[in-house]
């Protein structure tokens, strides 16, 4: 009777070599090689970052030194002293172990002093405004995702429906227009046209008086400030995820293992959840990346516009007032957590997607 | 005259192709009247310069289509004047950067191995720096003064995720019977770009041209929105940007004034978005053949 | 040993009241060119522990009446007029009367489908201990030790080792490990009815051979009532007590499994069984169909077989035939049988045509 005994094969055996084993195991485990390749990206960043600093044309070291001659008629090298203070840089040494520097002065947090309000170390200003950041872009995205999947997904199961019909069409109109433009006109209409909204009190990351602790008044008062911004991300990316779901959903309707799944009488909200919907979202989790630089990225101007003390509204006044040092420690910032949202990303696809782990 | 009618046959094709999406076909005519008015509509409507102190924030009117300005100046001339710079800094950024992305992409799908990974990782890296805070630095180093310089900056770092787009679909052209046919005939490398994966990857070409200009209307506009880009003249970023400094946004009457550059912009880049429906039929090469 | 891990009590054989009847059925789509007739007018009856294959060609509308059966045709598709009776102990229900939480009920507890494209028919992302806990507890099935031992059992069964397959993610099996732990979890809820879409297509010849035993063994357990859809003919000789032969939607010809394959009196059935290549026969003796199935929305008129048949006559283009008996159990629908008859005398069935059946003849009659 037993023609083909139990056929699973083993693990490949290879020889074991210290070294070689070490190598597989950053090439071969999933969350190891997204972990290192989320620190090579952090390096080749800051590095791009010295150099342009260093060796473009407008160098702004050589800008402010001048800078400081012009305005406060220091001697050349006193003004160097200043700048190099500044920018934790030590001018004189060789370019080579100035960028040794730079990387070990990142290490241990020394992003260099604001030139605008002097004293103030970038790291400090990062500690402030970055958390205020984190939370209206996490909040904005996590909210875009998520209405935008079950929306796509509602929309696939209801195809050429009304509801399919009037959200493609909305979505594609909201989604043409740029997120700022979306932001000056919500400030236009809701706040000055309409007076649907206190835009002048709602301005700021909290009111006075409110003490960041884990109470409901702060939490309100939080979201009360950080809802323009946050609205404006889920309105202008939504469109997206909705349409990009609702093509992946229809698509995975027409899977085997969905119809298997029915015939083995499965009820309607387990197929549509567990098999369904967790697979359509899948490839929606590598246009995160993009997705979330996108969002980051244009937070400074969004801040800006609504006057949203986050890390990007410090970056669009340290660009106006060429604050240099805040600018590259900021600009650094905003790129780490970026990496960061794309290293959590993958590994809640590498959670989700069994398949991934492997090849 | 053969050659003429060649031109009109492959026209008229391409026009067919093009309705049969409405919504594309739709978005086809706005983007083509767009450009027709934004390029030679200044040829007849001069720009509205003077000042009219008794005209000041009109509501639009048969005289004023679009209304007029803070300082009385009709609206509707500054718009069809400030068209033709984003335009031009737009198509060169997509050029450039469509240009990238389809040669790299293609070259990484189809040499594979070490260029690719190189290609890849370079990518890579790149698509995680946030690109506008990237291009805001940038240009608060260099001076950014002439509108050519401004598109190749613009294009020179906004091919990543179109590149990423352009390879995955050659490297599923590359799987294709007709290129592994013309390998085995050995029709040689230039022949298979050519012949038999450029037609191919027109649409996808097309496409991304598209989708490169309206994220450089985006990323551009910003910047001159934060002031980086030096003012120049009329256009339409820049009279948002107006508006916003001198707080116009704030003033119930100034309505018109900042809408108008705002719909302008936002109508543009929904056309162009839409018209790629259309577009993806006209270039594929399966429904021209059967035409 | 196949008897007391998968085997229960046969008490539920009724030999006069089938399990499952057809009668009747018609299964239409609406396209946009008009309505397509996937299936016409079938009737039939499935005996308790038999097997039963349907044979034809892709687009006779076999795969349909077994989707048509569990009812998971599109939503394009009607399935009227037609009855279908179900069958179990005392239970008799009209499967297409069903609602949709009984229908829900009735899969796979009553009648369990393994289909054709084994390969995706799992969910990728649950292991494949979750898919049948999922299954179990669909209806209503919540002791996890049990329905963990009843999993290991059936593994086994379908000889996989269940360590190593119970907590593997689909990808992780090969094509073969993934159609037998499919057939393994068809048998989780004790299903009286089991139709079998095309269990051996795609699959290597060893592999074949594997699910094509395991296959004979659980017919030999007499409580589990069959349906075999393939195209391929040695399978279903090997397979089937009765087998029915569809052509552009109906049944035309029926009868046990030696009537259709030694006494064939449809020129269809007829040409299906030329058409098999035999290993000890030379080409010349391979027979093909000339010209392809019909259009399903634009039948035909008269015998839907006539402009592909050889023995055709004017008849045949004005009037279908009913199936009519042409022996003891076999009935055939051809007003020519009798033409059919007499080509079978002058030129007699290669020996070899199906020569499986020479190995098989005997198992089968001893069964």
């Amino acid at each position: 009777m037993s023609t083909s005994a139990p056929v699973v094969e083993t693990a490949r055996q290879r020889p074991s070599v210290a070294g070689w084993g070490l190598w597989r195991f950053v090439t071969q485990n999933f969350y190891v090689r997204r972990l290192f390749k989320a620190l090579v990206t952090v390096w080749v960043v800051s590095t791009i970052i010295f150099f342009l600093i260093r060796l473009l044309p407008g160098n702004p070291v050589e800008q402010y030194i001048s800078r400081l001659i012009e305005t406060q008629g220091m001697d050349y090298e006193n003004a160097r002293m200043q700048a190099a203070a500044l920018f934790a840089i030590d001018l004189d040494a060789p370019l080579w172990v100035q960028y040794g520097e730079y990387l070990g002065n990142l290490l241990s947090g020394n992003l260099g002093v604001s030139i605008t309000s002097p004293g103030t170390p970038v790291t400090a200003m990062i500690g402030r405004f970055l958390p205020w950041t984190l939370f209206s872009v996490g909040v904005g995205l996590i909210l875009s995702f998520t209405l935008g999947i079950l929306l796509g997904l509602m929309m696939a199961y209801r195809r050429e429906g009304v509801l399919d019909h009037v959200l493609t069409i909305l979505a594609s109109i909201v989604s043409s227009v740029p997120n700022y433009l979306l932001g000056i006109l919500l400030v236009v209409w809701l706040g000055v046209q309409w007076k649907v909204l206190p835009i002048a009190q709602m301005r700021g990351t909290m009111s006075p008086g409110v003490v960041p602790a884990f109470t409901f008044a702060f939490v309100y008062d939080a979201l009360y400030h950080a809802f323009l911004p946050i609205f404006t991300y889920v309105l202008t990316t939504m469109g997206n995820w909705m349409l990009s779901m609702k093509g992946s959903t229809v698509g995975t309707l027409g899977e085997d293992f969905v119809t298997v799944a029915r015939a083995r009488g499965l009820n309607d909200w387990r197929i549509t959840t567990a098999y369904v919907g967790r697979n359509a979202a899948l490839p929606l989790f590598t246009q995160l990346t993009i997705a979330i630089g996108f969002v980051v990225g244009g937070s400074f101007l969004i801040e800006t516009i609504f006057q949203y003390q986050g890390i990007g509204y410090v970056l669009g006044s340290a660009i106006a007032q060429r604050d240099y040092p805040v600018m590259q420690g900021v600009f650094l910032v905003i790129t780490m957590s970026v990496i960061l949202a794309n290293l959590l990303a993958d590994f809640l696809y590498g959670w989700l997607d069994p398949r991934i782990k492997v090849s | 005259m053969e050659s003429i009618q060649g031109v009109l046959s492959w026209l008229g094709t391409t026009l067919r192709l093009m309705s049969y999406n409405k919504a594309g076909f739709i978005g086809f005519l706005m983007t083509s009247a767009i450009l027709l008015l934004c390029l030679l509509g200044p040829l007849w409507i001069p720009l509205d310069t003077k000042t009219k102190l008794d005209k000041i924030y009109q509501p639009p009117s048969a005289e004023h289509w679009m209304g007029t300005d803070h300082q009385g100046r009709d609206i509707f001339s500054q718009i069809v004047h400030g068209g033709k710079d984003v335009i031009y800094v737009a198509a060169v950024a997509a050029l450039l950067s469509t240009l990238i992305a389809v040669t790299f992409g293609t070259v990484s799908a189809f040499a594979g191995g070490v260029t690719d990974s190189l290609i890849m990782g370079v990518t890579d890296v790149i698509l995680t720096i946030p690109q506008f805070p990237l291009l805001a630095v940038l240009a608060a180093f260099v001076k950014l003064d002439n509108l050519t310089l401004l598109g190749l900056f613009l294009g020179v770092l906004s091919w990543p995720a179109l590149l990423r787009a352009v390879r995955s679909q050659a490297l599923s052209l590359k799987e294709r019977d007709f290129v592994e046919a013309a390998r085995a005939l050995d029709l040689g490398t230039g022949h298979i770009v050519f012949r038999e994966l450029v037609p191919n990857m027109m649409t996808y070409i097309v496409i991304s041209f598209t989708l490169a200009l309206t994220a450089a209307v985006y990323t551009q506009v910003g910047l001159v929105l934060l002031g980086l880009v030096p003012v120049s003249s009329s256009n339409w970023g820049v009279m948002i940007s107006l508006a916003w400094t001198q707080g116009a946004i704030f003033f119930r009457d100034a309505m018109w004034r900042i809408m108008m550059p705002i719909l302008a912009i936002a109508l543009f880049q929904l056309s162009v978005i839409t018209m790629t429906r259309s577009l993806e039929l006209a270039f594929n090469p399966r429904l021209r053949t059967m035409a | 040993m196949v008897q007391s891990t998968v085997g229960r009590p046969a008490g539920d054989r009724h030999p006069d009241k089938p399990p499952l009847s057809l009668q009747n059925v018609h299964v239409s789509y609406a396209t946009r060119r008009g309505k397509v007739q996937a299936v016409r007018n079938v009737s039939v009856d499935l005996h308790a522990g038999e097997s039963l294959a349907l044979i034809g060609e892709s687009g006779s509308g076999k795969s349909t009446l077994g989707l048509a059966i569990v009812r998971l045709l599109p939503e394009t598709a009607r399935i009227e007029p037609g009855v279908i009776t179900y069958r179990r102990k005392d239970r008799e229900v009209d499967v297409l009367k069903l609602s949709r939480s009984e229908m829900r009920a009735f899969r796979w507890s009553d009648c369990a489908m393994v289909f054709q494209a084994a390969l995706n028919a799992f969910n990728p992302v649950l292991k494949v201990w979750a898919q049948a806990l999922d299954t179990a507890q669909a209806h209503g099935w919540h002791d996890k030790p049990a329905i963990r031992r009843r999993l290991v059992e059936l593994l086994e069964f379908v000889q996989l080792d269940p360590k190593r397959v119970i907590d593997a993610y689909p990808h992780e099996l090969s094509g073969g490990m993934r159609q037998r732990v499919l057939l393994a979890l068809a048998l989780l809820l004790n299903p009286q009815v089991l139709i079998l879409d095309e269990p051996t297509t795609a699959l290597d010849i060893i592999t074949q051979r594997t699910i094509i035993k395991l296959l004979r063994q659980l017919k030999q357990e007499d409580h589990f009532t069959m349906i075999f859809i393939s195209h391929d003919l040695a399978i279903a000789a090997e397979l089937a007590d009765r087998v029915a032969t569809m052509y552009a939607g109906r049944i035309v010809e029926l009868g046990t499994s030696d009537d259709i394959f030694y006494r064939p009196r449809h020129p269809y059935t007829l040409g299906l069984i030329r058409a098999v290549p035999t290993v000890t026969g030379g080409f010349e003796q391979l027979f093909s169909i000339p010209g392809s199935p019909p259009d399903l929305v634009k039948l035909p008129s008269g015998c839907k077989f006539h402009p592909r048949c050889t023995f055709a006559t004017e008849r045949c283009q004005q009037e279908e035939p009913e199936l009519e008996l042409v022996g003891a159990e076999h009935s055939a629908a051809c007003w020519n049988w009798r033409e059919v008859q007499a080509e079978l005398q002058r030129n007699p069935l290669h020996r070899g045509a199906l020569n499986v059946l020479d190995g098989i003849g005997s198992e089968v009659e001893g069964s």
